[in-house]
């Protein structure tokens, strides 16, 4: 299998601290692959040097074969990789449905068009329309996404990351926050959104990550110590002592 | 189509109102009023691109404007000098529009790099420099004075000069119509809809494929060619244009317009354009106050309705559509409190015509007519009235406040629960 999202030797500073050292990563193409890790150990960090976020300290990130860290995050977003965020991340005055369709916009070349009505594009419209039944919030399209709750909340960023159609998503945390139903129904509704095409996620939930993944990486003080399926990283000794262990006392 | 009609039939409603209207006001006063209307109701549109659609506060938008204003006047005279070729006066705004779009990109390519504090400063630094530059390249600007022209240039085709008033006020509401309608139209683009979604989110859009930068430029630009058509129309109205066209004190004017309207919505400005140039035009013939009374009014909007006159009126809408009778049952709370903020404001307004009357004239006869009547402002009695009734809107308030807020969270929880149950 081939490899859609390669990292090497990825450093990140931020003065003198130093929050991601050397990281090496390589995530294969349709793999559901989970980045675990204590609070503190970059996770975040290396989500936003991924999408372009931030800029790289030193080393390089390849996309498809191309790299990408030097790219802006909307170029990165262009060439197929769209992100969610830990902190909800919508336009809450907007309607459910503008969020969506506003996530659309882009791959279907509207660009900064002044000249075509959106309301007009009936391709569009349906798209957005079969989108806000996948992610179950038809029924409130028209409220502003401020109002939703905070799964449904959720619910809609996943859908604005996917809308656009990009092969490589990246969840940051989806389900935090969530009560054990809603968290069903998010990781569900990742399973279905996440098939054929590639997912990385952050998560803190240990259920889900076992769930989700098909491959585990787990992120301690900025290195990456392991890198396998959720088995063998269960059994693997220095995750148990750096990580998992200590959630066990 | 049926839609699009339906959207625009509102639009052609207001055009043809408008088109009457000096038919049933038709002293030269109306008509100056009514053509300085037109003109400010196309720059604060324009500038709400900025504001309300893009959400970026910028205190330099005249600049566009008033050098468009100047590009006009040079351009008018040439013509009429016959140094330049004939140009007809219907098409000038798109002069103006050229100019607008021009130093528009030019400036709006530096100062969208940044957005918040730094954009609103970017733009007052540059609305300072262009002033000072009118001042210094006199030979363009001619410094205070400005410069003037004769708008009867070139051949007349269908006997129309452009010499009369009437002339000019069609011209605007000709173009007043196609930009309003035409900006309008740009809020249901992709562009528009990425600007507002910018407003709401610079980081999601980013991530959704936008360029922040790029939608921001393009706003600013496509903002200051609507107010640089604005600007063509405001000299030719005036066949003179002026420094303090480019100023701050212009650009704060349509900044208090736009946001007195109500900047979220897009109604707002042109509520906001035509509410305060007939305020400014009939009130300064009442009070020497009323710039202050100006300012009172935009402190109180940005501290109790951030959504302006549109925003009041918008956020009843989710009321009106669950239930008509939810909204009348406002209206009882709403008219008592209101009723009492008055009583205060007429007590506040008699004290501060009061004090201004007795920092004019100091001393000898002390009448002075505040809302038709004649007061004393030497007597204690005329202070008295006007303290009790501030006193007594205040106390009023106190007790009809809660009212209107028990009645407005009743009539919302009643609304939220219509919405779930959906």
């Amino acid at each position: 299998m081939s490899n859609v999202l390669q990292l090497k030797n990825v450093s990140k500073s931020f003065g003198e601290a130093k929050i991601i050292k050397n990281l090496n990563l390589d995530i294969k193409k349709n793999e559901r692959h989970a980045i675990i890790g204590p609070n503190g150990a970059g996770k975040s960090t290396l989500f936003h040097l991924i999408s372009g976020h931030y800029k790289l300290t030193s080393g390089k990130i390849k996309l498809n074969n191309k790299e990408i860290n030097d790219l802006e995050p909307h170029e990165i977003n262009r060439k197929g990789l769209a992100r969610s965020f830990q902190v909800t991340n919508i336009f809450p005055k907007m309607s459910v449905y503008e969020n969506i369709r506003c996530g659309i916009l882009w791959s279907m070349g509207f660009k900064y068009s002044i000249i075509r009505l959106v309301n007009g594009d009936k391709e569009l419209n349906n798209k957005t329309n079969s989108l806000l039944e996948e992610i179950n919030l038809k029924h409130c399209a028209h409220i502003p996404a401020g109002l939703l709750s905070y799964a449904d909340q959720r619910a809609l960023e996943i859908g604005i990351t996917i809308a656009g159609g990009a092969d490589t998503l990246m969840l940051d945390e989806p389900t935090a926050g969530m009560s054990n139903s809603e968290t069903e129904r998010a990781v569900n509704l990742i399973k279905k959104i996440s098939e054929k095409r590639t997912l990385v996620v952050v998560e803190h939930d240990m259920g889900v990550v076992f769930d989700l993944a098909d491959r585990i990486s787990v992120l301690v003080y900025g290195e990456i110590i392991a890198t396998d399926t959720p088995k063998k990283i269960r059994e693997n000794k220095a995750v148990q002592e750096a990580y998992l262990g200590t959630e066990d006392h | 189509m049926a839609n699009l009609f339906k959207s625009f039939s509102t639009w052609i409603i207001i055009g043809v109102i408008a088109a009457i209207l000096p038919l049933i006001f038709d002293s030269s006063f109306a008509l100056t009023l009514l053509s300085k209307m037109g003109v400010l109701i196309i720059f604060t549109v324009a500038y709400n691109m900025l504001l309300g659609q893009g959400g970026m506060l910028s205190f330099g938008h005249a600049i566009y404007f008033g050098l468009a204003g100047y590009a006009s006047i040079h351009i008018m005279n040439g013509i009429g000098a016959e140094t330049l070729p004939y140009f007809p006066t219907v098409l000038f705004p798109l002069i103006g529009a050229v100019v607008g779009l021009f130093f528009g990109s030019l400036v709006g390519y530096v100062s969208t790099r940044r957005a918040g504090t730094a954009f609103a400063m970017i733009s007052l630094g540059f609305c300072e420099m262009v002033t000072a530059m009118t001042l210094i390249f006199v030979l363009f600007f001619n410094g205070e004075d400005g410069i003037q022209t004769d708008r009867m240039v070139g051949p007349e085709p269908f006997g129309i000069s452009f010499g009369p008033q009437i002339e000019i006020y069609y011209l605007i509401l000709f173009w007043c119509v196609i930009t309003v309608a035409l900006m309008y139209i740009i809020t249901k683009t992709p562009f528009g809809r990425m600007s507002n979604a910018v407003r709401e989110n610079p980081e999601r859009a980013a991530f959704i494929g936008y360029s922040v930068r790029r939608v921001r430029w393009q706003a600013f630009a496509l903002s200051s060619m609507f107010a640089g058509a604005a600007g063509s129309l405001h000299a030719l109205n005036y066949e003179h244009i002026g420094f303090e066209s480019v100023s701050v004190i212009q650009s704060g004017a349509v900044l208090f317009m736009a946001f007195i309207g109500g900047a979220g919505h897009f109604l707002g400005p042109i509520v906001g354009a035509i509410g305060l140039t007939y305020l400014d035009s009939t009130l300064a013939d009442y009070t020497e106050a009323w710039l202050l009374y100006l300012g009172l009014t935009f402190s109180g909007i940005v501290m109790f309705a951030p959504g302006g006159l549109a925003g009041l009126i918008v956020m009843h809408g989710p009321i009106a559509r669950t239930d008509k009778k939810l909204l009348t049952s406002l209206v009882k709370p709403y008219l008592l409190a209101i009723g009492s903020v008055v009583t205060g404001l007429i007590g506040l307004i008699g004290i501060i015509e009061m004090l201004y009357f007795r920092s004019l004239i100091s001393k000898g006869e002390g009448e002075v007519i505040i809302f038709w009547t004649e007061f004393n402002a030497n007597g204690i009695t005329s202070w008295l009235i006007f303290i009790g009734l501030i006193l007594g809107g205040i106390f009023l308030s106190k007790k009809t406040f809660p009212m209107a807020k028990e009645s407005w969270d009743h009539a919302i929880s009643v609304v939220k629960t219509e919405i779930s149950h959906e």
